[in-house]
């Protein structure tokens, strides 16, 4: 990658107790105004129909398969739509309806951003993760507990054409440091306040430099 | 005024030599002179990514492809986003080149020149004429040094040689020579630690005629370094004289044949070979010595023969290169490059050495007087100021007669333009076909630079944050104000006051 990727990341910091806080690297874009509050929740219903959408086409596939009732289908959408989309189902070919199938899907379920983050527990430790590329799986977490954690610090790192800085935490035992925010990689304001409160939180008010 | 300078070498530290060295010695003394400096070079076997050494010296080592004896290859353009992302991040001002053979130092100097940078170009080492690949590098050599700023060679046979290959106006070369680190290279015999307190030198010892006598020899094993000729004499030297013995350390290619000659001549008795010896170790292995012998070939300015005559050794060397400048003659026993005049030299330095002629616990002290990095830095300083306009141009270049009038490209500040078309025209006097290829790459350059900053802007780097100085800032302010008045180094306050911190 030889730029930096254009979307803005946001930092999100939150902190319910004193010995609790949450660092939240996201590229997802916050809808403020009204029409970017309808537009994003237009786009949900959207994603959610196109979905559903398909599925029942894919359904309707299989059942003609089968030579199966349509009657629920009939119930739901009315009589002619359900013959129009019967026979469009039947001329469609499994090999082109496979691939849209899935490619539809695929476009449903994929998250639009990234979003990484780092909770730390004071006594108990921290925990990084990042979120995965579809809504259909867990983000991949990994816990470090305090015991093993031996520091944390910004460095820099030749990463593609470029220097970029980098969160890595120490962990006893380890060959390799774990690198907090590795997809996003944001930038170095983010990373200092998010270095700032993690020491501060993992080592009491220790806030040096 | 404090500058923010990028060193670019292919050669640095873990890597031992003389260029490493000079460049970490000058960075860390531009430093204490409360200066910025980064070193940027190629990745080492485990040692890849930016590291901070003692002082806060920033070393980015760029992964990137090594073809021979640690030069990265040769890769003009593909260089070029690495490099202005560190220059944007370091905010760099000067980038500071070392050594003709480290296409890393010749690539970054035409980078910065597109950049719109001042660019000061260390030449090493000297080269020959004749043969193919001299002349590759220094038609080379001559692309890239036909835009640069300053030039700085380590002994004035080094600017000779410089000053031809790259054809270069003389006046924009100077000399600096390198130094030694004196405390490092203590003789043996070397304990007062207050020089104040000097008791004056006892008489001469002079070495009884069975007393051994050692000689030693540090280089790496190379072709250049004169292995071959060393080779050649050590079985002479010892068969003439029977009290002596030699330690060689270092390693490369030729280490093997000269394993060979000693065993062939069943000398291991009388030679011991060390293998590569660290830096800091040098010293321990030549205070076991009386003799250090040199048989370099070709040598711009050897800094290891002033580390040896600081720990007290009598030095026998080739009058070759620049090493004639480097040592008063009291101090060494010249030889002509060749197997005969070296036994011969090597002959009368033991002679010498048993007849207690000479003063060798007394090269010492005269070697720190000579040598000390604080004044490379410190002029070196000095063509950092004249480059940037800081010094004028009268100044500057003392005795170059009416300020800019000597070159047509030069500006009325007397330091070189940045416009493409400037440029252009300086790369075009290279030859008929070489001018014209040189052109196209400075303008392929140029190309690449604004494609950079559209595809990769400015706002999108972030800026790294400086080692904290130690605070002598104001000290050094202080101590500045007094020297200025009547020092032969004209320091120049000017109107250039940037970044207050």
């Amino acid at each position: 990658m030889l730029m930096n990727s254009p979307t803005s990341k946001t930092l999100t910091t939150f902190q319910p107790t004193s010995s609790t806080i949450s660092f939240t690297v996201s590229t997802r874009p916050v809808p403020k105004t009204l029409p970017a509050l309808l537009g994003f929740y237009l786009s949900i219903l959207v994603r959610g129909l196109i979905g559903a959408f398909t599925l029942v086409i894919l359904l309707l596939k299989s059942r003609a398969g089968f030579e199966q009732s349509t009657k629920a289908l009939q119930w739901v959408f009315g009589l002619v739509f359900e013959t129009w989309l019967v026979k469009t189902t039947e001329t469609l070919q499994w090999r082109y309806l496979a691939p849209g199938a899935l490619l539809m899907l695929w476009l449903v379920f994929r998250r639009g951003y990234t979003e990484e983050s780092l909770t730390l527990l004071r006594g108990l430790g921290l925990q990084t993760s990042t979120s995965s590329s579809t809504y259909l799986r867990t983000p991949t977490t990994r816990f470090i507990p305090t015991t093993r954690i031996q520091d944390i610090f910004i460095h820099e790192a030749f990463k593609g054409f470029e220097v970029r800085f980098y969160l890595a935490i120490v962990v006893k035992d380890e060959k390799d440091v774990v690198v907090v925010f590795p997809t996003l990689r944001p930038r170095r304001a983010i990373l200092e306040e998010v270095w700032r409160g993690a020491r501060a939180c993992l080592y009491g008010s220790g806030e040096k430099g | 005024m404090p500058y923010n300078i990028a060193m670019f070498c292919d050669f640095f530290f873990p890597q031992p030599g003389g260029v490493e060295s000079h460049i970490y010695q000058l960075s860390s003394k531009l430093i204490d002179r409360g200066h910025k400096v980064v070193i940027v070079t190629h990745a080492y076997a485990g040692r890849t990514g930016v590291r901070y050494l003692t002082n806060g010296l920033k070393v980015y080592h760029v992964p990137f492809f090594v073809i021979y004896r640690e030069t990265s290859f040769p890769t003009v353009f593909s260089f070029f986003p690495i490099f202005r992302n560190i220059v944007i991040r370091e905010q760099i001002e000067i980038v500071h080149g070392h050594g003709s053979l480290s296409s890393f130092c010749l690539e970054a100097i035409l980078h910065a020149r597109t950049m719109g940078l001042r660019t000061v170009f260390t030449d090493h080492s000297l080269f020959g004429f004749a043969d193919a690949a001299s002349i590759l590098t220094n038609k080379l050599l001559k692309f890239i040094l036909s835009d640069v700023d300053h030039v700085i060679c380590v002994s004035h046979t080094c600017k000779e040689n410089t000053v031809l290959r790259a054809s270069l106006d003389p006046l924009m070369v100077s000399v600096i020579p390198n130094a030694v680190v004196a405390e490092n290279f203590r003789p043996l015999s070397y304990t007062s630690r207050d020089p104040h307190h000097r008791s004056a030198p006892g008489p001469p010892q002079p070495l009884g005629p069975h007393d051994t006598i050692t000689i030693v020899v540090i280089s790496r094993l190379f072709y250049n370094k004169g292995t071959d000729l060393l080779i050649a004499a050590i079985p002479r030297i010892l068969a003439t004289h029977p009290n002596v013995r030699f330690i060689i350390a270092g390693s490369g290619p030729k280490a093997i044949d000269l394993e060979q000659t000693i065993e062939r001549n069943v000398l291991q008795d009388r030679v011991s070979l060390l293998g590569p010896v660290r830096h800091e170790e040098v010293r321990d292995v030549m205070v076991q010595g009386q003799i250090y012998l040199h048989p370099s070939l070709t040598e711009a300015f050897g800094t290891v023969i002033v580390e040896a005559a600081s720990c007290g050794l009598y030095v026998v060397c080739t009058r070759v290169g620049g090493i004639p400048e480097v040592l008063p003659s009291h101090m060494t026993e010249f030889a002509k490059p060749e197997e005969d005049d070296i036994v011969e030299a090597t002959g009368r330095a033991i002679a010498k050495l048993r007849e207690g002629k000479v003063r060798t616990e007394l090269f010492h002290n005269q070697v720190k007087q000579m040598y000390s990095w604080t004044d490379v830095a410190q002029r070196t300083e000095r063509v950092y100021d004249g480059i940037s306009g800081v010094l004028s141009h009268d100044d500057f270049y003392q005795g170059a007669g009416a300020g800019g009038g000597w070159s047509a490209t030069r500006g009325r500040a007397g330091i070189q333009s940045f416009a493409l078309i400037e440029r252009l025209k300086r790369y075009y006097g290279c030859g008929i076909w070489a001018g014209k290829l040189f052109c196209l790459c400075v303008i392929v350059d140029y190309l690449l630079y604004v494609l950079l900053e559209i595809f990769a802007p400015r706002s999108h780097i972030d800026i790294a944050r400086n080692w904290p100085q130690k605070d002598l800032k104001a000290e050094k302010e202080k101590d500045m104000d007094s020297s200025k008045d009547g020092s032969g180094i004209g320091r120049k306050r000017s109107s250039r006051h940037r970044r207050e911190k």
